[in-house]
């Protein structure tokens, strides 16, 4: 039961942060490699703000968001547009996204491990405190509640949204064949930067949830969480938001058994030992469409 | 020059041992096979090359040579899985590989020294041998970019259906990225744990693979040149900038985002696209006043590199071939 719960915490976790990283991959074939260091930074500007001033729960979050749609922001209209407006052809663009993502990440990072001298840093700062709630024999944070309760319901917001909405049926057209969507009175560029603005904001709001769960994290923690994501979306399918959903908590699943079981840090292994599985077994994810690209 | 390079030793085997690692990403990526593979062979290849001179008690060569061995085999087994793969999706399958080695290695008990690592890898290996070997790795994959081969895994690179039309083997060409990755970041793993003597799970991550392509992206991704001058800049730069100091994976950060965006082709991309300006400017200015275009003058002209072979495809002038003598030129004498 202990297990049950911390895997889905944990797994809310990851939903939120990588329901963002989906959703720009899937629609506007951007995968951001920033997305990791978005997520700590996000937490790292909060930890600052905090050391001068005590805020209240909502505050911290409402920062991390903030920061991290600013940051994504900055990224697409700093990096990624310019790098899209050169490139030659759809390859080379998203090879160069991937490159130029991960120059960027390292500005972050270096940044917060020149403040922190690479030490772990928490939001032990805030007014909030972490309360533990028993449920019979089992133990739960209200941050926990409070991040199971917030990844599925922005998951189903951005789940309906991309569904039914007019702006969702936009972005998914882009992510078929981009051009026929512009040419159909599609404004790529603004949905872009919307879409890369939640995307940021969810990296934020993982960052605080999970910096509060866990009391600290390190500046480079947002690396590994960035490949767990890339396993996540590839296990349910790019572009697929119930795939990314059952990515999530399956992952999470697993590694929560794999520690259970195995003594040292293996648990980072699988998910990198399931990027190879599924790209071997099932490349399209196991909600994935076929994939459809033109030469 | 003896005396600078004596008292440089250290920067110098990094020059040679971050060149090798350059280049075992940028083999891969010049023939557009999206791999960072050539990271986790160059961890691999560390610790290989460390185990069999702590267990084997094998010297300096022998060590290098079956740990080349092991990694272009590792190499193979991975392109072989993972080959059918493309773009991103074969990118992030060999940062994984890259993952894997380090949960490996950190996991390993007391055979990889876990956390610490292993040390005490001490063999007789001088910066000479180091030199000389980095010196052949070099000229087999500058060879590789020139004439037949190179032309195909250019094809390759630009249009794999167009290239197995025309008669290439895109699979064998494909693999091969694999199996020379595999090797060149095992020369490099295994010549930087015996000058270093030691090498752990912190030497390996992801970090390593944010480094060569620094190098590559800055330095120029489609030719060796372009990887010599990054890895001399970015193993000399902080030497020079003392101020940058600890600062200096901030600048470096700002430096790799600035050449991905705007100079996709690295500083040798830009060097070529000057000479070949400056060139045109200049046969522009002899056209006017001389309208006589003598059949002699006339193609040795049109091809830039008089000096190479004239059988090979239009190669452009060697501006990182200079940095590269001039520390051949340092090492000789």
């Amino acid at each position: 039961m202990q297990e049950l719960l911390s895997a889905i915490s944990l797994g809310s976790i990851y939903l939120l942060f990588s329901l963002g990283m989906s959703l720009t991959w899937g629609t506007i074939d951007v995968l951001n490699f920033a997305h990791g260091a978005i997520f700590m930074f996000s937490t790292f500007c909060a930890y600052l703000i905090l050391g001068t001033t005590a805020l209240p729960f909502v505050a911290v979050l409402g920062i991390g968001v903030v920061v991290g749609a600013a940051l994504s922001l900055i990224i697409q209209i700093g990096a990624f547009e310019p790098i899209l407006k050169r490139a030659r052809n759809k390859r080379s663009a998203e090879m160069q996204i991937l490159i130029g993502g991960i120059g960027i990440a390292t500005i972050p990072l270096a940044i917060a491990q020149q403040h922190t001298k690479s030490n772990p840093f928490g939001l032990a700062g805030s007014s909030f405190h972490v309360t533990v709630w028993h449920l019979g024999s089992s133990r739960i944070t209200n941050v926990a509640v409070f991040t199971i309760f917030a990844g599925l319901v922005l998951w189903g917001v951005i789940a309906w949204w991309l569904r039914y909405s007019k702006q969702g049926l936009a972005l998914r057209s882009i992510g078929v064949d981009a051009e026929t969507a512009s040419l159909m009175g599609i404004n790529r560029r603004r949905l872009a930067l919307l879409t890369m603005a939640v995307s940021g904001g969810l990296a934020g709001l993982a960052g605080v949830l999970f910096t509060y769960s866990t009391s600290a994290i390190t500046p480079e923690s947002g690396d590994t969480l960035l490949i767990k994501a890339f396993a996540i979306i590839i296990l349910g399918g790019v572009g697929s938001m119930a795939g990314v959903i059952f990515g999530a908590y399956a992952l999470a699943a697993v590694e929560t058994v794999v520690l259970t079981y195995t003594s040292g840090s293996w648990v980072d292994a699988v998910a990198f030992g399931l990027i190879f599985l599924v790209l071997l077994a099932r490349p399209a994810g196991v909600f994935g469409r076929k994939e459809v690209r033109r030469a | 020059m003896i005396d600078f390079f004596n008292s440089n030793l250290v920067l110098v085997q990094a020059t040679l041992a971050g060149l090798v690692l350059a280049l075992s990403v940028q083999v891969p990526l010049r023939m557009g096979v999206f791999s960072f593979a050539g990271a986790g062979s160059y961890g691999l290849g560390g610790y290989a090359a460390a185990l069999l001179v702590i267990h084997l008690e094998l010297n300096a060569f022998e060590a290098i040579g079956l740990t080349m061995l092991i990694t272009a085999f590792v190499g193979l087994l991975l392109g072989l899985v993972i080959s059918r793969l493309n773009g991103l999706y074969l990118a992030m399958a060999t940062v994984a590989f890259d993952l894997i080695i380090s949960v490996v290695a950190i996991n390993g008990g007391t055979f990889t020294g876990e956390s610490t690592g292993l040390y005490g890898v001490i063999v007789d290996f001088t910066t000479t041998q180091m030199f000389i070997l980095t010196l052949v790795a070099l000229v087999l994959v500058a060879l590789s970019e020139r004439g037949r081969v190179g032309r195909r895994s250019q094809a390759v690179r630009d249009d794999q259906q167009l290239a197995a039309s025309a008669g290439v083997n895109v699979r064998r060409y494909r693999l091969m990225a694999f199996v020379v990755s595999g090797a060149l970041g095992g020369l490099a793993g295994a010549m930087n744990v015996m000058v270093r003597t030691t090498i752990g799970p912190l030497d390996i991550g992801f970090g390593l693979i944010v480094l060569a392509l620094t190098m590559i992206i800055v330095g120029g991704a489609m030719s060796w040149k372009g990887a010599v001058l990054g890895a001399i800049i970015f193993t000399w730069l902080p030497h020079f900038l003392d101020f940058i100091g600890e600062w200096q994976n901030l600048v470096y950060g700002i430096i790799v985002a600035l050449a991905a965006i705007f100079l996709p082709r690295g500083i040798h991309g830009v060097i070529v696209d000057i000479i070949r300006s400056v060139q045109r400017k200049r046969r522009g200015t002899l056209d006017k006043p001389a309208p006589d275009p003598s059949d002699d003058a006339g193609p040795e002209e049109l091809l830039p590199t008089s000096s190479g072979a004239p059988s090979s495809p239009p190669q452009q002038p060697v501006p990182g071939g200079a940095a590269a003598t001039q520390l051949a030129r340092g090492a000789k004498s």
